[in-house]
């Protein structure tokens, strides 16, 4: 699928897939402050307002954890242990400090082990409430207070509501372009390939608003000018699960021969359809894009009247992509001991199903080596709807 | 005009000819063994040698289980699950859900009128309640494994294995043991415990429907299908061998691509 005589785009996401954190490395070099994050959570409008690099931590799947097992049980997320692991064994050697919010327990009650084991000049845990009712609205705001008085005081700068405002206009922009580069997975055969999209998400999430913004550009006019993919007699895949951040998962769908069109990953639709309306008060704008408009397990009461309405404003939007997307099968991809999406496996799986659209449910670790027996479910779910 | 399916699984290997007109004119089953490449070529080599038949007799081959893609002479590779479901529509077509258990897979497949899969559900990827587990607990009592059903049926109470994991049960089981449990008593206990696991991969896909039929080497063992005859209050049907279901399903397929 490669091979284009000006294939920047692609290759340069390649490079930063593969060499994660390349980019923040050279960054520090020239003196710029680097804020690792984990989650969808973490408001990088603020960060970016502060003039410092945020970089989200990844995992690394087909790593076994080999020291960070000494500070976390196996009874923690696999991708956390994961993430973590990379940490302390300096994979993020180039962070000046970490965000962590309040997500789930797996990240939640880990905050002291992280902390105090990567022992970084900056560190905040932001106390993201788990309601989305006016109070927590209110409550969300007083905590982005905070979380810029930190910043404020490590880095000694003022951030300004117009320096927020500012980084909220790139932000928006980075996830216009993001939908755009989405919209050519809309044919078929989809313009880019569901491998090459997870090498550009996570490349994306690896460099500061305005580099990132520059490689979906270049990556969006690459792939439009290169020949369409003749295959188009494929099982069009969409992939619904949290932070799945390596190709092995794409690539186990397309070997098997089918075509991931979409997703609603953590890192992926779900974080580049909702945007940050641009409010009087920024602070107000990022509180309802956060607890409001992100459509993420931990942060959702249903407020609608009956259990049906809960389930329109919960998963409506997957039904939309399915739509759009014309897709075929949804895969459910859970990891282990993951609490807040195992949940309501049983609600989105019966939720999509009611729509027509068959879903196979898939639990498993963060690792490529347990990956063969899942390939068989794949591969019997596209012959199941073939 | 003669067609053959391979099913390299995790323990066994089996491969089948049928022909078009005369249905089956043959099958083997080996142990799969560490080089599930040479096994699936042996396999095939058997059973062309009892009608007299070359490779070149046969006009496509499908290779299914887990070992699918180690066996290069197929034309095709198929997985387990879309083949068993054809293999038991071939043998009972009144089969709506089919139980399979082999070496170190469960599997339950909802299947309609044409043996097509509408849903199925796996064990996660510890082998607790397959094949391998039997062969471990028959091992930690000294039970001979074709002797480990039939025992188990002249059991006189219920003993509960209460951990599924293979691990934790063989520890269980040895307890059991020290404490003066009848063996019978004990093997109907690792039994019930199998059946219940599967009763839950069954409530997954909606629970089981008419008729239900059961494949896998783990067929053959008359105290699994016992505990599971009784859990679901229904008959199972089984062929007279389990085990060639998935071959036999790969050259159902087969023949439909001659065609």
């Amino acid at each position: 699928m490669t091979g284009s005589q000006n294939s920047k785009g692609l290759e340069k996401a390649d490079r930063y897939y593969k060499q994660y954190g390349e980019r923040a490395k050279e960054l520090k070099k020239e003196g710029r402050k680097i804020i690792g994050y984990m989650s969808a959570l973490t408001p990088v409008e603020i960060l970016t307002a502060a003039g410092v690099a945020p970089i989200r931590l990844k995992g690394f799947m087909d790593e076994a954890v080999t020291k960070g097992d000494a500070y976390m049980e196996s009874i923690i997320c696999p991708f956390v242990r994961s993430a973590f692991d990379a940490a302390v064994k300096g994979r993020f050697g180039f962070m000046d400090g970490m965000v962590l919010p309040h997500q789930c327990d797996s990240i939640d009650r880990t905050n002291e082990v992280w902390s105090s084991n990567l022992n970084l000049p900056y560190w905040h845990f932001l106390n993201v409430p788990h309601v989305t009712g006016g109070p927590s609205i209110e409550f969300m705001k007083e905590i982005l207070r905070v979380f810029i008085g930190t910043l404020e005081k490590f880095l000694g700068t003022k951030i300004t509501d117009t320096a927020i405002a500012q980084a909220i206009k790139a932000h928006n922009e980075n996830r216009r372009l993001m939908r755009e580069l989405y919209i050519l997975r809309k044919q078929n055969p989809p313009l880019i390939s569901g491998v090459e999209m997870m090498k550009v998400l996570v490349a994306a999430m690896s460099l500061p608003v305005d580099e990132s913004s520059a490689l979906i550009k270049s990556v969006t006019e690459e792939v439009k000018k290169r020949p369409a993919p003749a295959d188009g007699n494929r099982k069009r895949i969409m992939i619904i699960g949290d932070q799945i951040d390596h190709i092995a998962i794409p690539e186990a769908i397309e070997n098997a021969g089918a075509w991931l069109v979409v997703d609603d990953l953590s890192i992926g639709v779900k974080v580049y359809w909702p945007e940050v309306d641009e409010t009087t008060d920024p602070l107000q704008g990022i509180a309802e894009r956060y607890l409001r408009k992100l459509k993420i397990p931990t942060t959702f009461v249903g407020e609608g009247d009956t259990y049906e309405e809960n389930l329109e404003a919960r998963f409506g939007h997957l039904k939309q992509r399915i739509a759009e997307f014309k897709v075929d099968g949804a895969i459910l991809f859970i990891y282990k001991y993951c609490d807040p999406y195992g949940f309501e496996v049983p609600a989105v799986k019966s939720y999509i199903e009611s729509g027509g659209t068959p879903v196979l449910y898939l639990e498993d670790e963060y690792s490529t080596s347990t990956l063969a027996r899942v390939k068989t479910r794949i591969e019997a779910f596209l012959e199941m709807i073939a | 005009m003669l067609v053959a399916g391979i099913d390299i699984g995790s323990i066994t290997t089996e491969a089948l000819l049928f022909d078009k007109e005369k249905g089956i004119v043959g099958y083997d089953i080996l142990q799969t063994g560490a080089d599930s490449k040479k096994t699936a070529e042996m396999a095939l080599e058997k059973v062309l040698a009892y009608p007299g038949k070359n490779i070149s007799d046969v006009s496509y081959i499908i290779a299914t289980g887990c070992g699918r893609k180690r066996a290069s002479f197929a034309k095709q590779a198929i997985t387990e699950i879309t083949c068993i479901a054809r293999g038991v529509n071939h043998l009972f077509p009144e089969a709506r859900t089919i139980i399979d258990i082999g070496g170190q897979d469960t599997k339950v497949i909802k299947v309609d009128g044409k043996g097509r899969v509408i849903e199925f559900e796996m064990n996660d990827k510890c082998a607790a309640g397959t094949g391998r587990f039997i062969e471990v607990m028959a091992k930690a009592l000294n039970v001979e494994l074709d002797r480990i059903g039939d025992s188990s049926l002249k059991h006189k109470k219920e003993v509960t294995i209460s951990s599924i994991c293979t691990v934790f049960a063989e520890s269980e089981v040895i307890s059991l043991v020290s404490e003066g449990e009848e063996l019978e008593d004990i093997l109907y206990g690792i039994h019930k415990a199998i059946a219940d696991r599967t009763m839950g991969l069954i409530s997954r896909i909606g629970g089981a429907e008419k008729e239900v039929v059961m494949t896998g080497g783990v067929a053959k063992n008359i105290g699994v299908v016992k505990a599971l005859e009784a859990a679901l209050n229904m008959p199972l049907k089984i062929h007279v061998e389990p085990q060639i279901v998935g071959a036999l399903g790969a050259a159902m397929i087969a023949l439909e691509k001659t065609a």
